[in-house]
């Protein structure tokens, strides 16, 4: 494993007994690494196998082929040495005892890192200022709201001081106030340098704070690129196209036809080409419609639409192969 | 340093358990009302309808047998109830995610749970001799050497319920089943069923009979009886751990760690 890596995700397998004794497999050879102080979103629909795959990350499910190995520890064989590495929320609010208060779950939590009371209450003190939590530290957690519960949940992840923490939806049911704050209080710990394997819907967040995805679809990786490269690829084929005048509607007809586009009115549209080098038939075409073009400029699309083609085409492009862009440079 | 950890993390559990047990407070009271109920019960059977030649010794054997009978269905049932609440309250993953073996945290919440049943056993045993008006021999050294050996065995009975709830989730019919076979082995000494002293806790409980009800000294035990309570002990322990262990791998092959 290279000396920067610091999880290694090797080939791993996993398939469970649904209803009726089926195997239903969950993970199907998903690959990859994240190197140490990265910030790596690993995304996907619901049932894609992200979070059979975390848990693997995280020594708690046995993957039935393959390894995961944290800090050059195998999470099967050694998983209280990989563990110690990692630091996860899982299950958001629902990782507390909603019957301790704030300051007793994180004494409680850090004790079983085999934390002295004392540290855990001087790093506590730390994290609940940071969280906005000080005033809230003698609340019973039953009695906090939702977003407090999360990033409380988040603080006791940080008070293990791990290389690598494990972020399963830190955002989800939040209001977009509190979802915010989170998302600041999550660019606060990448900015620390630390490992940060989070996975979310909230593609926003991802936006913001990853620097590389690793999307899965099916089980399987169906890309793992940097966000700015997909970013620029999609960049890339997206084009916003104004014309002076109205197109006859055969015209149009006949160009929707021929290419993804979406009109936002009579004289613009804005138009995906399966590659840069299409845009050459583009005008061929729009010339031989008869319009005149009074403008064209490239769109740069939300991660979101990105995310959404991604799992739709099971990669970049139409290819349902896993494209990984890391090292790659892309023409645009 | 690693045994410092331990100790901090047995000192974290053990205040969890404290705060536990006054948070929920409806649960503690209703606990120690049902002991003193159950203890009543019995005492007025002893008292109206059993032989009053032999009631004084019985009443005593009462009050051993049924102190250990709460003492085992705390310590032995304990394990499962958490870890079945803990699947359900989403914690449970996070136990196999600290430094600490699960099984050491295991251990060390039983361990606590003890020390405070313990503390309240000894008030309810007081409260239930006056009430009876019928007195134990104390011998607090004596207690201090035979409660160890007798109670590894219950944890290891239960880390088997423990191992069964993490894959299974729903025992509760198992623990209330339990709650008989622990009678058997808290209500009948040794010496009306012999094979008893084969079974987990048994041998111990009829020790501590010997010196609670019938003021037996230490000294009045053979190697026999200190070899045989030790080695069931030592034997269900490591039983019970070893099934344990099985059990969270199978619960981690197929995924089912926090699955409720």
């Amino acid at each position: 494993m290279p000396e920067a890596s610091l999880i290694e995700v090797r080939d791993v397998r996993k398939a469970y007994r649904g209803p009726g004794g089926k195997l239903v497999t969950a993970v199907d050879g998903v690959s990859f690494e994240v190197a140490r102080g990265e910030v790596l979103g690993l995304l996907g629909p619901n049932g894609a196998g992200k979070t059979t795959t975390i848990k693997m990350a995280c020594g708690l499910v046995h993957p039935d082929a393959g390894s995961v190995r944290v800090a050059g520890h195998d999470t099967r064989t050694e998983r209280l040495q990989a563990v110690r590495h990692v630091a996860a929320v899982l299950e958001g609010n629902r990782n507390l005892y909603w019957r301790l208060s704030v300051l007793e779950n994180l004494v409680y939590f850090g004790g079983n890192r085999g934390r002295s009371p004392r540290e855990v209450r001087r790093r506590s003190g730390e994290l609940l200022e940071r969280f906005g939590l000080a005033a809230k530290r003698d609340e019973v957690v039953a009695k906090l709201s939702r977003g407090m519960q999360q990033k409380l949940a988040i603080a006791v992840a940080l008070l293990a001081d791990t290389d690598v923490v494990v972020l399963d939806e830190p955002t989800l049911g939040l209001d977009v106030e509190t979802s915010h704050e989170v998302r600041e209080l999550l660019r606060g710990i990448a900015a620390e340098g630390r490992t940060v394997v989070l996975s979310t819907h909230d593609m926003p967040v991802v936006e913001d704070l990853c620097r590389r995805v690793v999307v899965v679809s099916g089980g399987k990786v169906v890309t793992d690129a940097l966000v700015a490269d997909l970013l620029n690829l999609f960049r890339s084929r997206a084009f916003r196209v104004t014309l002076a005048a109205p197109l006859p509607v055969d015209e149009m007809a006949r160009l929707r036809g021929r290419y993804t586009l979406t009109a936002s009115d009579d004289v613009a549209f804005e138009v995906e080409l399966a590659e840069p080098g299409e845009l050459y038939r583009l005008m061929d075409d729009l010339r031989a419609a008869g319009a005149e073009l009074d403008g064209i400029e490239r769109t740069t699309p939300r991660f979101e639409e990105v995310f959404r083609r991604l799992v739709q085409d099971g990669g970049v492009g139409a290819a349902a192969r896993p494209l990984r862009l890391r090292e790659a440079t892309v023409a645009v | 340093m690693l045994s410092e950890g331990y100790f901090h993390s047995f000192r974290a559990n053990l205040v969890k358990a404290v705060i536990e047990l006054r948070r929920y407070l409806p649960n503690t009271i209703s606990m120690i009302v049902t002991f003193y109920a159950i203890f009543l019960f019995l005492l007025l059977g002893v008292r109206f309808v059993g032989d009053p030649a032999t009631a004084d010794d019985t009443v005593r054997y009462l009050l051993v047998a049924n102190g250990f009978w709460f003492l085992l269905m705390m310590s032995v049932n304990s394990m499962g109830w958490e870890l079945s609440t803990e699947a359900v309250r989403g914690t449970l993953e996070q136990l196999y995610l600290g430094t600490v073996p699960p099984w050491l945290i295991l251990l060390f919440r039983v361990v606590a749970m003890l020390l405070l049943n313990l503390v309240i056993l000894a008030a309810l045993t007081v409260l239930s001799m006056a009430t009876a008006r019928t007195w134990l021999t104390v011998d607090v050294g004596a207690l201090a050497t035979l409660l160890p050996p007798t109670l590894l065995a219950a944890v290891g009975l239960a880390y088997v319920v423990a191992g069964l709830t993490i894959v299974f989730k729903q025992v509760n019919a198992l623990l209330q089943l339990s709650q008989f076979v622990l009678m058997a082995f808290a209500y009948v000494p040794v010496s009306q069923v012999p094979a008893l002293e084969l079974a987990p806790t048994a041998k111990g409980i009829d020790m501590v009979r010997r010196v609670l009800a019938e003021g037996a000294p230490l000294s009045s035990f053979g190697a026999a009886d200190w070899a045989s309570v030790w080695a069931t002990g030592a034997l269900y322990f490591a039983l019970g751990l070893v099934v344990f262990k099985l059990f969270e791998r199978r619960a981690m092959r197929l995924g089912l760690l926090g699955h409720y």
